[in-house]
């Protein structure tokens, strides 16, 4: 009786929590790195909607050079639509296609990865925590199976051949 | 006073008649699920994995010797090559006598992140294409892969060159460097070992994600306003629901598989460079020696010109035709133009070779 009123986290030694309460700091770190991370996550993010924005901002004062006047009819409407239309997917291509964006978008998408990485090894700590495979034991056992139906694949071949020669015999 | 009555009156006329159309179109406009994108009836005629070949009935009484067998790509599904009676690849080609074979790629899983080049080139495309020289007991088949699908059966001519009578390369995405395009500069820049790590297959949203910046005011504005002033006209909406459903139905690629299509052809050029290795084997463009057919959008905005000519002249082939034509990616395969300029060279080429 005291010892099990001293001790009281042996009441759940193999329970979940038990697991899941050792593993909490890992969680914790996680959680840490994942704030870290954020910071340059929203760095390139930002950089991200700057420059939309000022291409945004480009294409319409070449627009309004274009096309000064206030349409009045349908026509003018529609050949300012396709003003409009062509001046913005001209810079928008333009900049989809420079250097500055590529490497930023490049850059945006890596720290979203990386927040996964860090959102799924908080995963596997709660899956292992209920005793179920990790995602690193799941690829494992599909990377068993992919090697396997190669080899099988291979062998079934390899007999096919044998089959036919014995036959050509 | 004196501004408000320059105003057309058109323009409002023109205004309520638009709003009036987006009101009336979920009456006018068939649901996705009621679309059906397969047009030319055909049979599966083998499974492997997730992947499918099929076998199109023929629409002429005899057909020519030597099958076709077509490689589609890995985005999107084959439904564009036969999208519409009107506007289908396989239907016009069934109906100038060839014998057409399809391959479904299918639908990868995670549980496929594995599937490799090697996976694709040497076992599904291989397989299936002993499958068709079997059923039609012919030697050697023609060959035509398309888009991302014509990288995959371009390797596989260069390592099958004894089962490939005649090649057909449309929009082939071949020399990565060159590619002028907005994908190839995404790509270029793309961590892609971390990608394929964290999320395994390469996901469809990205996919939606590299469509959506390309041409984005014309695709994202002026195509749906466009749709909404022709909401009456039946032909129109039914074609333009076809495409919209088949653009929304990309799977996902093979994670293995992306990892060494973005880093061998987009960050390194090694095919073109024939530097490239499928299955331990290289691939060697010179290999190519049957007759090839190339065939090349000048409007492609997916696939630059640039990107596909360089397999033209890099082919041992000394029957070779290439062909341009005032299009795009999609436009070269399920348009007017298909039908009256694409496919009738195409026929004549391929009559000629079967």
């Amino acid at each position: 009786m005291h010892l099990m009123s001293s001790k009281p986290q042996a009441l759940n030694s193999i329970g979940p929590m038990r697991a899941f309460a050792s593993n909490s700091k890992k969680v914790s770190t996680e959680l840490i790195e994942i704030n870290e991370l954020l910071m340059g996550f929203n760095q390139y993010y930002s950089e991200y909607y700057k420059q939309l924005s000022d291409t945004w901002a480009v294409a319409q004062k070449k627009v309004n050079q274009k096309a000064p006047e206030v349409p009045q009819d349908v026509e003018q409407i529609d050949s300012f639509k396709r003003i409009w239309i062509d001046i913005f997917d001209n810079d928008f291509t333009e900049l989809f296609d420079s250097q500055k964006f590529g490497e930023n978008y490049g850059n945006l998408v890596s720290k979203e990865l990386e927040l996964t990485k860090h959102w799924n090894n908080i995963t596997n700590v709660i899956l292992q925590s209920v005793n179920l495979p990790s995602k690193e034991e799941i690829d494992e056992v599909y990377k068993e199976i992919h090697s396997l139906k190669k080899r099988v694949g291979k062998l079934e071949l390899e007999l096919k051949k044998r089959e036919i020669k014995k036959n050509a015999k | 006073m004196q501004n408000e009555s320059k105003i057309d009156p058109k323009i409002i006329e023109e205004m309520l008649k638009f709003s009036k159309n987006v009101i009336e179109a979920p009456k006018l406009v068939s649901a996705p699920d009621e679309i059906s994108l397969e047009v030319t009836s055909h049979d599966v005629v083998q499974e492997m994995d997730k992947t499918r070949l099929l076998h199109y009935e023929p629409l002429t009484d005899k057909q020519h010797k030597t099958p076709l067998l077509i490689s589609y790509a890995l985005i999107n599904r084959f439904h564009i090559l036969d999208i519409h009676p009107e506007k289908s690849w396989v239907r016009n080609l069934l109906q100038q006598g060839f014998d057409v074979y399809m391959l479904d790629w299918g639908t990868p899983t995670s549980m496929d992140k594995y599937l490799d080049f090697d996976d694709y080139v040497n076992g599904y495309l291989d397989t299936y294409v002993e499958h068709v020289k079997n059923e039609s007991s012919t030697e050697k088949i023609s060959l035509q892969g398309y888009c991302t699908g014509a990288t995959i059966a371009t390797a596989y001519t260069t390592l099958h060159p004894e089962s490939v009578k005649n090649y057909i390369a449309t929009a082939p995405v071949i020399d990565g460097w060159r590619d002028t395009t907005v994908i190839s500069n995404l790509a270029k820049h793309m961590d892609v070992d971390k990608m394929v790590d964290v999320v395994g297959n390469m996901p469809p949203e990205f996919m939606y994600y590299c469509f959506s910046v390309l041409k984005p005011f014309e695709q994202g504005i002026e195509k749906y306003v466009n749709f909404f002033k022709n909401i009456e006209n039946k032909k129109f909406v039914d074609s333009f629901l076809r495409v919209e459903k088949w653009l929304g139905d990309t799977p996902p690629i093979p994670g293995e598989l992306f990892k060494q299509w973005i880093k061998d052809i987009y960050q390194d050029n090694l095919l073109i460079q024939n530097k490239m290795y499928v299955g331990g084997q290289l691939i060697d463009l010179k290999k190519i020696d049957m007759p090839m057919f190339t065939q090349v959008a000048v409007g492609d905005h997916l696939v630059s010109p640039e990107c596909s000519m360089p397999l033209h002249y890099a082919v041992g082939s000394e029957d070779k035709t290439l062909r341009m034509y005032p299009t795009g990616h999609v436009g070269m395969i399920a348009s007017s133009i298909s039908q009256k300029k694409v496919l009738p060279e195409l026929g004549k080429w391929l009559l000629e070779r079967s």
